[in-house]
C-alpha cells in the first residue's frame, strides 16, 4: 500500500530476451573451449608437469562461461528461472 | 521469515474480511422511506447464463435523506447467483455490502451505499446487474443426436425488491422464435425473440410470482468444472501461464447412439453439441500450447489480432450432453505488460481469472501465483471476495529454498469476475545472479573432482613407468 | 572417420600427445551427441510422445512405480487388464527399464529438475544409445585399438538397425538392453584379458542388469559359454578364463535369480544349460590340469577314462529323470523358432501374427545395415589374421548373431552393434593401411617397408582406396540419416500423410478416441478390442481390456477372436459372459490405413478357431469359393455377417470415399463392400472419430423382459 501503481515503471528484462541465442552460443562456445582445455590438459599432463594454479585457474574460466551459458541455454528453450 | 509469514497472512485474512464484511454478521432494517418508482428489468436468457439487468428509480418518500438502499435475491435462486453488481446514474460503480434482514433470513441481501444521498422528496436511479449461473434447466433433460436443446427458466415475473414497486417492465431476451410455453400474465406481448411483460402497477416489497419460460436453446452450454490457473513470473522478463481446464457439457444429456456418418453429413447435425469454442488470450501472448494428458492436441486455429490472440479450440472429439473434456493451455508473456517496479518494490497487476469461452461459466477456479525465489513480503489485493489458501513454495530449475506460491480459489465464476488482483512484493535484484552462479559452483566443484582424483593414486606398488594415456 | 584417421597419422609424427587426445575426445563426444541427435526427428516432426504398442505398457508402469514406488510396484496386481483373470505385474515383467527411468527421474526430482516422467520415458532410449556409443569404443579398443573403436562408435550412432528400436519415444526394453549387453561384453574382455575377479564381478553386475532388462540376455548366456567352450577346443583356456567364467556364472546366475519373472530358469530352464554345462565343464577342466600336474600320466589316464564315464553317465541320467519328472522345462516355441524358422508359424498362431517375428528378408539387411555388410567379412578376415581370446569372442558372436537375425526380424538388433564393431575394425584397419602409403613422410620414414613391396603408384592407389572407402562412408551416413527420418521415425500413435497440394493432414484418431473413452466412459467400464490395442487403451484411456500385447493366455485371446469372428446372436453371448461394456475395432477403409482390424481378421479367425470352445471357427468358411478373402459382393456369406465386419463397415455403405465410386467403397481392400445395409441389434454406436480409424460400441444391456 505504500506504492501506487502510477509511480511505478514497468519492468522488463535485464537482458533483451532477443538475444539469448546469441548470448548462449557465444559463453557456451567459450566456456566447451575452456572445458575440453581442461580436460585435455588433465589427461596429458603428467603428475610432474602438473600445474595447480593452472589446473584451478582453467576451470574456473570454463566453469563461469560454461555456468552463464547455460542459464542463457535455459532462457532462450523457454525455461524461465 | 516467521513473522513476515505471519504478516501477510494476517494481511491477507483482514483484506478478505474486509471484502466480505464477515458474511452474516451486518443486521440492516427495511426502511420504509423508499418507494422504487419505476423499474426496468432485461432478462437475457439467449446464452447458457441468465443475466438480469434492473435499472431502478428510487424515490425517497420520507422526512430525512436517505444514504443507502437494499437490493434483494429472492430465496430460490440465491444459490445461483454468480455475480452482482451496481452502477449509480454516472455509471460510476457503486459498492455492494453483503447484510441481512430480520424476518426475512431465506433471502440474501446487499446493502448499497450510495455517495450522495436521495433527499426527502427526490429520486436516484441505479443500474444493478445481476448474473446467475445453471439457473436454466434442459427439458427433456436427455435428447438424441438430431433433436434441438429446450431448457426451461424459472424466475420471478416481478422485480424482488425490499420496497414497494410502482410500475415495473420486464423484457425477456431469448433470441428465438421457437418457444414451448412461457408465463402469461397480461399485459404481455411477444415480438422477434422477446418477450415483453408489463407494466405492472403497484406491486408490494417481496411479491413473488412464477415467471416461465421453455423454449430453444442451442448456444453451447459449456461449464468449466475446474479451472487451475498457474501464473509464474520470472525476473528474466517473461511471466508464464498455464490454465489446466476441466471441461463438461451441462446441457440436455445425449441419449442413443451418435453417429459419426450423420454428424459429418450434415453440418446441422447435433445442434446441441459444441464443435469449437473461442478463447481470447493476451495480445502479447506466446509460445500458445494446447495439449491433454495423452499429448498435443493438434486441431487448434490462432489468430493474432489487435488487442487479443483469438484461439479457435477444438476439443478432440465434438461435446455432446453429458461429455466431458480435459486440456491444458498455456502461454508467455512479456512481463512490461504486467509488473511494475520502483527500487525493489514490485507489483502484479494481472486477471485473477481470463476469457475461456463466451458466457462461460466455472464452478471451481484456484488461480496460483508463483513468484522468484527470494520474494518477501508478499501482499495482495483481490477484486473479489476470494478464499485464501495456505502459501506453499515450488521447486523446479535451479531452486534451493524453493519459490513462494500464492493461492486463491473462488466458485461460480462467470464473465464479470474477469479481473485484476494486485500483488506486491519485494525482491533484492542482486537475487537474479543466483540462479547462474549455482550452476557457476556445481561445475566449478565438478572440476575440482576432477582435479582431486587425477591426484589419487590407488595403485599398491608403483608401477615403474609413469603411466601414460 | 578419414579426417581423424588420416590426422592421426599425421600427428603420430608429431607426437603430440594434447592434440591426440583432443581429437580423440572430440570425435567420440560428437559421436556420443549425434546418437542422440539423429532419434529425435519423431520428437521434432511430431512431438514429445510415446510411440507403438509395448512402450505404453512400458510407460504406464514406469508411472506407477514413480507414483506408489518400488514395493507397491513389485506386488503390482493389475486388474485393468485381462479382465477377469487380472495380471500380476510385478512378476511378469522385466522391470530393468521401468526401474532405470523412475530412478533418472527421481535424481532429477531431487536436483529440482522438474521434467515429467513422459519426457524422462521418451528420451531414454536416445540417451542410453549416447551411452551404447560410448561402451562400443571402450569395447572395440579392446579388441583393436582406439582408432577402430573410434570408427566402430561412430558406426553405431547412426546404424538403423539399432535405431529402429531407439528412437525418442520408442521406450522398450531393447532401448537400454543394447547398453546392458555390450556392456557386459566390454567387462568380459576386459576380465577375459586381465584375468581379475574385480572385472570378472562387474561382468556379472552388468549381466544383472541385462538380465533385469530384457528377456534377450538368454542369447548372452549362451554367447559366453560358447566362447568359452571355443576357447577350451582352440587350446586357450587358461587360469584367466577360469577366473573370468566361474566368477561370472556364480555370481552372474544368483543375481539373475533375483529376477521375479526369471526366478528358477537358470538352474532349471534348457535354454540356461549351456551355461550350467561349460561351468561343470570348467572346474572339471581345471580340475583334470591339477591332477595332471600331480599324477604320472599313466594313472592318470586311467582315473580320467574313470571319472569321465561315471560323470556322463550320471549326468544324463539326471537329465532324463529331470525331463520326465518335468523339473526341466520343456524347450518353449520362441526357443524352436530359433532354430527353425518355420516352427512357430506352423504351431503357434499367436507367435506367427507378430509381424516382427517374421524370418528377415535380405534386403531388409541391407536396408538395415548397408555398407557394413560388405565391411563385415573384411572384419572377420582381420580379427582371423590376429587371433586374440576376445577376436574369437567377436566372431563368435557375429556368426551366430547373423544366423538368428536372419531367424527373427527383431534379433536384427543384436546383430548391429557386432557389426558396427567388426566393421569398424575393417575400415580402421583399411584405412591405416593405405594411408601410411599415401604420406611422402611414411616413405622417407621406413625405407625399410619399401624395399620388402615394390609397388608402382603406391601413393595413388592407396589415395584411390581411401577415396573409395571415404565415399561408402559417407553414402553410409546418408543412407542411415534417410532410413532414419523415413523408415523408423513416425511415432504410429499419430499418422501424417500428405495432401494433394502438400499440405500435411494429421489423423489423430487413435488418441481422440482414446481420450473420448477416458472421458466418457464409466471408470469400469470392459473394453473389448483385438490385443494389438490393449496396452494403448489402458495406458491412455485407463480403461479395462479383456486381451493385451503381453498375450500370455491363449485361450483368453481365442475367446476374443471367437467373439469377432462369430455372428451377432454368438458374439453377444461371448460378450456378456465376458462382461463386456465396449467394443474398440480400428477401420482405415475412409482414409486407406492399411493395418487395420480386417486386414488382421484372419489371425483372429485362426486364433479363435485354435481352442476347443472355438471349433466351430473355420478359417474356410471365411474364403471365397475361389479361396480368396473378399469383402465386396463376391465374399463369403460367413464374413460378411460376422461382427467385425458389421462393426468396420457400419454405416459405411452410405458414405462416399473416393470420385468416380460407388458409396461403400473401401480404400484399403479396393473395393465396394458387400453388406451394405444393416442394423445392429445388440450393440450401438458410441463413439466414432473423424476418420473413422477408430469406432467404438456400446454393448446394449439385455431386452427388458416383455418387450
Amino acid at each position: 500500500m505504500s506504492l501506487e501503481i502510477e509511480s511505478m515503471v514497468r519492468y522488463a528484462s535485464p537482458i533483451n530476451p532477443a538475444v539469448f541465442p546469441h548470448l548462449t552460443m557465444l559463453l557456451l562456445g567459450i566456456g566447451i573451449f575452456f572445458t575440453a582445455w581442461f580436460f585435455v590438459y588433465e589427461v596429458t599432463s603428467t603428475k610432474v608437469s602438473r600445474d595447480l594454479f593452472k589446473e584451478l585457474l582453467l576451470s574456473l574460466v570454463a566453469a563461469l562461461f560454461s555456468g552463464f551459458g547455460i542459464l542463457f541455454l535455459l532462457l532462450w528453450v523457454g525455461i524461465y528461472v | 521469515m516467521m513473522p513476515a509469514m505471519a504478516k501477510l497472512q494476517f494481511c491477507v485474512l483482514f483484506l478478505v474480511y474486509v471484502a466480505s464484511q464477515c458474511g452474516g454478521a451486518n443486521v440492516d432494517v427495511v426502511s420504509s422511506a423508499i418507494t422504487v418508482k419505476n423499474v426496468d428489468r432485461t432478462i437475457d436468457i439467449s446464452s447458457q447464463l441468465v443475466k438480469i439487468n434492473s435499472k431502478i428509480t428510487f424515490e425517497n418518500t420520507g422526512k430525512s435523506p436517505v444514504k443507502s438502499f437494499l437490493l434483494a435475491v429472492e430465496s430460490s435462486s440465491k444459490s445461483k447467483l454468480a455475480f452482482i453488481g451496481g452502477k449509480d446514474s454516472n455509471n460510476k460503480d457503486l459498492r455492494l455490502v453483503e447484510t441481512t434482514v430480520k424476518g426475512y433470513d431465506n433471502a440474501k441481501f446487499w446493502r448499497v451505499d450510495l455517495k450522495e444521498s436521495i433527499n426527502a422528496g427526490s429520486t436516484a436511479s441505479a443500474v444493478v446487474e445481476t448474473v446467475y449461473s445453471k439457473a436454466l434447466q434442459p427439458y427433456p433433460t436427455a435428447i438424441t443426436q438430431q433433436e434441438e436443446q429446450l431448457v426451461k427458466y424459472i424466475g420471478n415475473l416481478y422485480f424482488y425488491s425490499p420496497y414497494p414497486v410502482t410500475s415495473q417492465k420486464t423484457n425477456v431476451i431469448l433470441n428465438t422464435k421457437t418457444v414451448e410455453n412461457f408465463t402469461k400474465v397480461k399485459p404481455f406481448s411477444q415480438l422477434d425473440g422477446t418477450i415483453a411483460y408489463g407494466p405492472y402497477t403497484n406491486t408490494a416489497a417481496f411479491t413473488e410470482k412464477e415467471l416461465l419460460v421453455h423454449y430453444k436453446n442451442n448456444s453451447p452450454f459449456l461449464t468449466v468444472t475446474r479451472l487451475e490457473r498457474l501464473i509464474e513470473v520470472s525476473h528474466w522478463g517473461n511471466i508464464a501461464v498455464e490454465e489446466t481446464i476441466e471441461i463438461e457439457h451441462t446441457g440436455a444429456k445425449l441419449k442413443g447412439p451418435f453417429s459419426r456418418y450423420d454428424y459429418q453429413q450434415d453440418h446441422h447435425s447435433g445442434p446441441a453439441s459444441v464443435r469449437s469454442y473461442k478463447t481470447l488470450l493476451p495480445a502479447s501472448a506466446s509460445d500458445v500450447y494446447y495439449r491433454d494428458t495423452n499429448g498435443n492436441i493438434s486441431t487448434s486455429n490462432m489468430k493474432v489480432k489487435k488487442d487479443s490472440v483469438e484461439l479457435d479450440l477444438r476439443p478432440r472429439y465434438p461435446l455432446f450432453g453429458g461429455w466431458r473434456s480435459h486440456y491444458t493451455l498455456g502461454y508467455n508473456v512479456p512481463s512490461y505488460e504486467y509488473l511494475y517496479y520502483s527500487g525493489n518494490e514490485y507489483l502484479l497487476k494481472m486477471r485473477a481469472v481470463d476469457h475461456v469461452f463466451d458466457d462461460m461459466q466455472i464452478d471451481e477456479l484456484v488461480t496460483k501465483v508463483i513468484l522468484p525465489e527470494g520474494t518477501t513480503n508478499i501482499k495482495v489485493n483481490f477484486p473479489f471476495s476470494v478464499t485464501k489458501l495456505p502459501d506453499s513454495l515450488h521447486y523446479t530449475y535451479l531452486d534451493t529454498k524453493g519459490r513462494p506460491v500464492i493461492t486463491f480459489s473462488k466458485n461460480n465464476i462467470v464473465e464479470n469476475h474477469i479481473q485484476d488482483f494486485q500483488l506486491r512484493y519485494t525482491f533484492p535484484r542482486i537475487l537474479m545472479l543466483q540462479e547462474p552462479l549455482l550452476v557457476v559452483g556445481f561445475l566449478f566443484a565438478l572440476f575440482l573432482c576432477v582435479i582431486i582424483y587425477m591426484r589419487l593414486d590407488f595403485s599398491i606398488h608403483k608401477s615403474e613407468h609413469p603411466h601414460k594415456d | 572417420m578419414t579426417v581423424e584417421t588420416q590426422s592421426k597419422a599425421r600427428l603420430s609424427q608429431l607426437t603430440s600427445d594434447k592434440q591426440l587426445t583432443f581429437i580423440k575426445l572430440a570425435v567420440l563426444s560428437m559421436a556420443a551427441i549425434l546418437s542422440f541427435a539423429t532419434r529425435l526427428f519423431s520428437v521434432l516432426r511430431f512431438e514429445s510422445v510415446i510411440h507403438e504398442f509395448d512402450p505404453y505398457f512400458n510407460y504406464r508402469t514406469t508411472r506407477y512405480l514413480t507414483e506408489e514406488g518400488f514395493y507397491n510396484f513389485h506386488n503390482w496386481f493389475d486388474d485393468r487388464a485381462w479382465y477377469p483373470l487380472g495380471r500380476i505385474i510385478g512378476g511378469t515383467i522385466y522391470p530393468g527399464l521401468m526401474v532405470t527411468s523412475a530412478t533418472l527421474y527421481n535424481i532429477m526430482q531431487f536436483l529440482n529438475i522438474t521434467i515429467d516422467i513422459r519426457n524422462v520415458c521418451v528420451f531414454l532410449a536416445p540417451f542410453f544409445s549416447s551411452l551404447t556409443t560410448i561402451v562400443t569404443y571402450l569395447l572395440t579398443k579392446e579388441l583393436k585399438d582406439e582408432g577402430a573403436g573410434l570408427v566402430a562408435a561412430a558406426m553405431i550412432a547412426i546404424v538403423p538397425g539399432y535405431i529402429s528400436r531407439s528412437v525418442a519415444g520408442s521406450y522398450d526394453n531393447e532401448g537400454i538392453a543394447i547398453f546392458c549387453m555390450l556392456l557386459t561384453y566390454y567387462f568380459w574382455i576386459k576380465a577375459v584379458n586381465t584375468g581379475t575377479i574385480l572385472w570378472g564381478t562387474l561382468t556379472a553386475l552388468a549381466y544383472f542388469y541385462m538380465v533385469s532388462s530384457w528377456g534377450g540376455y538368454v542369447f548372452l548366456i549362451n554367447l559366453i559359454p560358447l566362447h568359452v567352450l571355443a576357447l577350451m577346443m582352440l587350446g586357450r583356456f587358461s587360469a584367466r578364463v577360469y577366473v573370468a567364467y566361474s566368477t561370472l556364472y556364480c555370481v552372474g546366475t544368483i543375481l539373475s535369480m533375483q529376477i521375479s519373472f526369471v526366478g528358477f530358469q537358470p538352474v532349471q530352464s534348457s535354454e540356461h544349460m549351456l551355461a550350467l554345462g561349460t561351468f561343470g565343464l570348467c572346474q572339471l577342466y581345471a580340475f583334470t590340469q591339477y591332477l595332471r600336474y600331480h599324477l604320472s600320466p599313466a594313472n592318470f589316464e586311467l582315473l580320467f577314462k574313470a571319472l569321465l564315464t561315471t560323470l556322463l553317465a550320471t549326468l544324463g541320467t539326471a537329465i532324463v529323470v529331470l525331463t520326465v519328472t518335468g523339473k526341466i522345462s520343456p524347450w518353449t516355441g520362441r526357443f524352436y523358432s530359433l532354430l527353425d524358422p518355420s516352427y512357430a508359424k506352423n504351431n503357434i498362431p499367436i507367435i506367427a501374427s507378430v509381424s516382427e517375428h517374421q524370418p528377415t528378408s535380405w534386403s531388409s539387411f541391407y536396408f538395415d545395415l548397408q555398407v557394413l555388410v560388405f565391411l563385415f567379412p573384411a572384419g572377420l578376415y582381420f580379427c582371423f589374421a590376429k587371433l586374440t581370446d576376445a577376436n574369437i569372442f567377436i566372431i563368435l558372436y557375429g556368426v551366430l548373431s547373423i544366423y538368428f537375425a536372419g531367424v527373427m526380424v527383431r534379433l536384427m538388433l543384436v546383430l548391429a552393434p557386432v557389426m558396427c564393431i567388426v566393421s569398424g575394425v575393417a575400415a580402421s584397419s583399411l584405412l591405416s593401411l593405405h594411408v601410411k602409403d599415401i604420406e611422402p613422410k611414411v616413405e622417407k620414414h621406413d625405407k625399410k617397408k619399401k624395399h620388402e613391396n615394390n609397388l608402382v603408384f603406391r601413393s595413388e592407389v592407396g589415395a584411390l582406396f581411401v577415396c573409395v572407402l571415404g565415399c561408402l562412408l559417407v553414402s553410409y551416413v546418408f543412407h542411415c540419416t534417410w532410413v532414419t527420418s523415413e523408415a523408423y521415425s513416425s511415432p504410429s500413435i499419430v499418422l501424417s500423410a500428405r495432401a494433394h497440394d502438400g499440405a500435411r493432414i494429421i489423423f489423430d484418431d487413435f488418441r481422440e478416441a482414446y481420450t473420448w473413452l477416458k472421458m466418457n466412459t464409466p471408470d469400469n467400464s470392459k473394453v473389448m478390442s483385438w490385443w494389438d490395442y490393449g496396452y494403448q487403451i489402458t495406458a491412455m484411456a485407463n480403461r479395462t481390456v479383456l486381451v493385451d500385447n503381453n498375450t500370455w493366455n491363449n485361450t483368453h485371446i481365442s475367446r476374443v477372436g471367437q467373439a469377432m469372428a462369430s455372428s451377432e446372436e454368438r458374439a453377444y453371448e461371448i460378450m456378456r459372459e465376458l462382461d463386456v461394456d465396449y467394443v474398440l475395432v480400428i477401420f482405415g477403409g475412409l482414409v486407406g490405413y492399411s493395418s487395420d482390424d480386417i486386414n488382421k481378421f484372419l489371425w483372429m479367425v485362426r486364433i479363435g478357431g485354435s481352442t476347443d470352445r472355438g471349433a466351430h471357427i473355420k478359417e474356410a468358411d471365411y474364403y471365397t469359393g475361389s479361396g480368396e478373402f473378399r469383402v465386396d459382393a463376391h465374399g463369403s456369406p460367413t464374413l460378411l455377417n460376422c461382427l467385425m465386419y458389421k462393426m468396420s463397415y457400419y454405416k459405411f455403405g452410405l458414405v462416399y470415399t473416393e470420385g468416380g465410386r460407388p458409396p461403400g467403397y473401401d480404400r484399403v481392400r479396393g473395393a465396394e463392400i458387400g453388406n451394405k445395409d444393416f442394423n445392429l441389434d445388440v450393440l450401438e454406436e458410441a463413439y466414432t472419430t473423424e476418420h473413422w480409424l477408430v469406432r467404438i460400441y456400446k454393448v446394449k444391456p439385455l431386452p427388458n423382459r416383455g418387450l
